[in-house]
């Protein structure tokens, strides 16, 4: 009976409750977009590593990310092939060019390298043609997000990277790097492009072989492999994130705009609901004399914020799913893990209690003497 | 039924700076099947009277006993329980919470610490608002009834938990004559017929007919305690 009074409350003082929706879905819809951006940004600055196909990365020592490596000598592949535990070995190289546009105007790029005819670290989903084109020596790819970008070139279209003849003949879908434009080459012409020297890479891909024990592999990897880094894939995914998010503001950037968001939810969710309780306070005090205790006051009180707090979260969401289904496929980076929804669910609970402290008090402070008058 | 007495009950008000008593020692003994008002002045004392028998305020000095059991000094929660046990009351204004029907402010009296109302409630509330004249307006929202039927309806919420004590404040001063009567007449009833023990607090004269006992309340003490009947029950009850 309480919470079904809670419910009718709510239905029946419709500004109030408009209001302290708003709060609500201003949390989940602010942090929730504000979450989106900021993973789309983590895929980013990892996209190369979690999309390798590879179970460990090799690169030179001492590393803090993944786009930071010094060149590693490819011969390192010999050592690794020989393993039981290594099912292959590849070589990628990583350099950076300058892309020339249609208009003559140059765009800087970022040019990936990979080994055919497996291309390990190399595309993984392409909007138009395939990674076959690749086995072509002048061919690189762009991705469609990055197509005007670089002046909208035509699959066949020559132009230069590097003052390097090469021709687009794939269109990627989805690789784009925190650093930039990505643009898939062979090893040889990434090699040819960012000017380095034979016999070198950025990094070598392991993959292990089905029934090896990945942290026994990688220890063995480490063991024969002094002078490298040797991380899981995982292991260098985090790593690459984590820097970026600690050394370039991004993580207090987000962090701030998170933090304003949540204040001005629990401002607005206070300011309503206390203005909710203050125009209740009589009905409170109806309900202490008629026989009800403080505690079922809370329950009233609390009933309310959990409807609104459901409405809200409802409704929130609904605007967070139709923004990430609109910028899903755009420029803006936006990527929402299955774990975050459940996470903003709660946390949107307890800043709406936390908001309703405040009418809490003011609903508890009821006299029942008062009605007596 | 159930007797409640009161021992040497006082009450001060302090307004910050100084101590105002309101109510003096009072002794004062209600028995059920008597229609009691308390009459008297504004500012004489007699809703805090009420107030202090109603569980909802304390005495300063004194004590209060409900059968025999010393109520004085009970915890917040002690109190709720009594209050939602023993008592129920009946307001000035109807006090109807707005965005409840008439039927759901009514079973509030009962669910108002948890549950679900029994299923004989709600058969119970409908026969009491067809008792109070109010057939059918069970699932009306209280803002489309009348002063008097909204009063009536708070008295259907009051009765609802067969409370051996009915304590009304002013029951009849936001409504007109005729309405005043008819309220009159149902608390008469209730206190009669049903043996309950029924204290209004009334300044109008015109509810003093239906008193079984009388009491006059001026500058915190009683003046008068008269127990004459002003009217027979069979002009009153029907």
């Amino acid at each position: 009976m309480r919470s079904r009074t809670a419910f009718r409350m709510v239905i029946h003082d419709r500004s109030t409750t408009a209001g302290s929706l708003l709060g609500v879905v201003a949390i989940v819809f602010l942090v929730g977009q504000q979450l989106s951006i900021l993973f789309g940004l983590l895929n980013y600055m990892s996209v190369l590593v979690d999309h390798s196909g590879a179970d460990a990365w090799i690169m030179s020592k001492n590393v803090r990310n993944s786009d930071a490596g010094n060149l590693i000598s490819v011969r390192y592949i010999d050592r690794l092939i020989g393993l039981k535990e290594v099912e292959w070995a590849e070589p990628v190289l990583i350099g950076n060019g300058l892309f020339r546009t249609r208009d003559g105007s140059y765009e800087s790029v970022r040019v990936v390298g990979s080994r055919r005819p497996r291309f390990a670290g190399g595309p993984w989903r392409f909007a138009q043609a395939d990674e076959r084109v690749l086995l072509d020596l002048e061919t690189v790819t762009v991705d469609r997000l990055d197509l005007s970008k670089l002046g909208n070139p035509g699959l066949e279209e020559i132009t230069e990277i590097g003052q390097r003849r090469v021709r687009l003949r794939a269109v990627t879908d989805g690789a784009r790097g925190f650093q930039g434009t990505i643009v898939f080459a062979s090893l040889e012409k990434v090699r040819e492009i960012a000017r380095l020297p034979a016999g070198s890479a950025s990094a070598i891909l392991v993959r292990f072989s089905e029934h090896s024990d990945t942290t026994d592999a990688l220890n063995k990897l480490r063991a024969i492999l002094p002078y490298c880094s040797v991380f899981s894939t995982t292991e260098l995914s985090r790593l690459t994130r984590m820097y970026y998010f600690t050394n370039t503001g991004i993580g207090g950037s987000f962090g701030f705009s998170t933090v304003i968001a949540v204040l001005i939810g629990i401002v607005i969710i206070s300011l309503t609901m206390y203005t909710s309780v203050l125009s209740r306070t009589r009905d409170f005090a109806v309900m202490r004399a008629i026989g009800a205790r403080k505690r079922d006051i809370a329950v009233v009180v609390f009933s309310q914020v959990l409807v609104i707090t459901g409405i809200g979260l409802f409704l929130g969401f609904l605007m967070l799913a139709t923004l990430l289904k609109t910028t899903g496929r755009s420029s803006i980076p936006s990527y929402f893990p299955d774990y975050v929804p459940p996470m903003l669910a709660f946390g949107t609970l307890v800043v709406s209690l936390l908001g309703s402290i405040i009418a809490l008090r003011t609903a508890l402070r009821a006299d029942p003497a008062a009605v007596f008058h | 039924m159930a007797t409640l007495r009161l021992e040497k009950v006082a009450r001060d008000f302090s307004d910050g700076r100084q101590m105002r008593r309101v109510l003096f020692p009072t002794d004062l003994t209600f028995e059920p099947g008597e229609l009691i008002i308390l009459s008297g002045p504004s500012g004489s004392g007699k809703t805090t009277l009420l107030s202090i028998m109603g569980l909802v305020l304390k005495p300063s000095e004194g004590s209060l006993f409900l059968d025999d059991q010393d109520i004085t000094k009970l915890s917040d929660n002690e109190a709720a329980a009594i209050r939602l046990r023993s008592y129920g009351f009946v307001f000035q204004q109807p006090m109807l919470i707005e965005g409840l029907s008439v039927m759901e402010n009514i079973l509030l009296a009962i669910g108002i610490q948890g549950g679900r109302p029994p299923a004989t409630a709600r058969s119970k509330a409908e026969a009491l608002l067809a008792d109070l004249g109010l057939e059918g307006v069970g699932y009306f929202q209280p803002q489309l009834l009348s002063g008097g039927m909204k009063q009536r309806a708070s008295i259907a919420r009051a009765l609802i938990k067969d409370p051996a004590i009915l304590l009304c404040d002013e029951p009849t001063s936001a409504l007109d004559a005729e309405s005043g009567q008819a309220v009159m007449g149902i608390l008469k009833r209730t206190a009669v017929k049903d043996r309950r023990m029924v204290v209004a607090v009334s300044h109008d004269t015109r509810v003093f007919p239906y008193a079984d006992r009388l009491i006059k309340i001026e500058n915190g003490r009683i003046v008068a305690d008269n127990r004459e009947r002003y009217v027979s029950q069979k002009e009153i009850i029907p």
